[in-house]
């Protein structure tokens, strides 16, 4: 893993277009906060719907709720632009960083946690035949739902302070938390 | 400051769930999810109110932790203006459509005119809210008194 890190943030680069836009005065500060935004209309939209799943307005079909998900995907959308911004400009300072690897993990489990909900529970929630009540499969994937997204903003966040510093001696650890 | 990092990101999480559920009650008011009852989005108030005490109290740490750094800074007052005026409206919206007269507003697409403003006031400063405490970051000009 450690060469593919190694490579990864050689071919990322950190010298572009858009790296060259995002080290003006106001580019990173701008896309921070769109970053924020994003955050908040995806947390908003998808915690909506969870909290739905697990019985919040529970007189309110389910269906009708979802129909906040595409808005919460829109939020997805500007982070996952804005956060290659970042990526674009300072490879090095994520892909070394263990606080942006829990924060991939996160991100994992919460892509994989919801294709995991479209698959197993779609006709169950949505079909001619859903009830008010969420079965309890969808309860779960909808705990673990609002655990994943709140690990991303604390991985997220902690990316500050956990930048690598420079590599010394040998490295063991299955990732690279350092810059060689 | 140890804890700086763990309320720093409690300050996050606060604003995902308030900002975001604030904005998804603006969403619907807007036409988003015509099947939700306007008046039931009221069940997802007490998730907003938790962040916004989550972030009441963390970001009152925050401020002791660093009091030179915010209150030398001008866009500090101009955040806490837009979150007052952003939870000003929030109440305002709430009287009207969770209220007892909230009959003519409550179903379908037909929030009046009155309301879809108030909507897209609340927006417009709680998206300020958040771009204004982003930049505090980038702004401040004293981290710590001089001595």
């Amino acid at each position: 893993m450690h060469a593919f890190q190694v490579w990864l943030v050689a071919t990322l680069g950190g010298e572009s277009p858009v790296a060259d836009v995002m080290r003006t005065a106001w580019a990173w500060p701008l896309a921070e906060s769109l970053h924020f935004l994003g955050l908040c209309l995806l947390v908003g939209c998808v915690g909506t719907f969870d909290l739905r799943l697990l019985g919040v307005a529970r007189r309110v079909p389910i269906a009708a709720v979802h129909r906040f998900i595409p808005w919460g995907l829109l939020g997805f959308a500007i982070n996952i632009i804005t956060g290659a911004l970042f990526l674009l400009t300072e490879p090095d300072q994520y892909i070394y960083n263990p606080s942006f690897h829990f924060k991939l993990l996160f991100m994992t489990i919460g892509g994989l946690n919801a294709a995991t909900f479209y698959l197993t529970s779609y006709r169950r929630v949505f079909g001619a035949a859903a009830t008010l009540d969420a079965p309890w499969h969808a309860r779960v994937i909808a705990a673990i739902s609002l655990c994943a997204w709140i690990g991303v903003i604390v991985g997220g966040r902690l990316i500050t302070f956990y930048r690598p510093a420079e590599c010394v001696g040998e490295q063991t650890s299955l990732l690279l938390i350092c810059a060689p | 400051m140890f804890a700086f990092p763990g309320i720093l990101t409690l300050h996050a999480i606060g604003m995902g769930f308030a900002v975001g559920t604030s904005v998804a009650l603006d969403l619907r008011i807007l036409g988003v999810a015509p099947g939700v009852p306007v008046a039931a989005m009221r069940r997802f108030m007490p998730i907003l109110w938790a962040g916004f005490w989550l972030n009441a109290a963390s970001g009152f740490l925050l401020l002791i932790g660093y009091p030179t750094k915010a209150l030398t800074n001008p866009v500090f007052y101009l955040k806490l203006l837009l979150i007052g005026a952003a939870m000003a409206l929030l109440v305002r919206i709430g009287r009207t459509v969770f209220g007892d007269a909230a009959a003519s507003d409550i179903s379908g697409q037909n929030a009046s005119p009155r309301l879809r403003r108030l909507a897209i006031a609340s927006l417009v400063c709680w998206a300020s809210a958040v771009i204004a405490g982003r930049l505090l970051a980038y702004t401040y000009t004293r981290l710590t008194q001089l001595h």
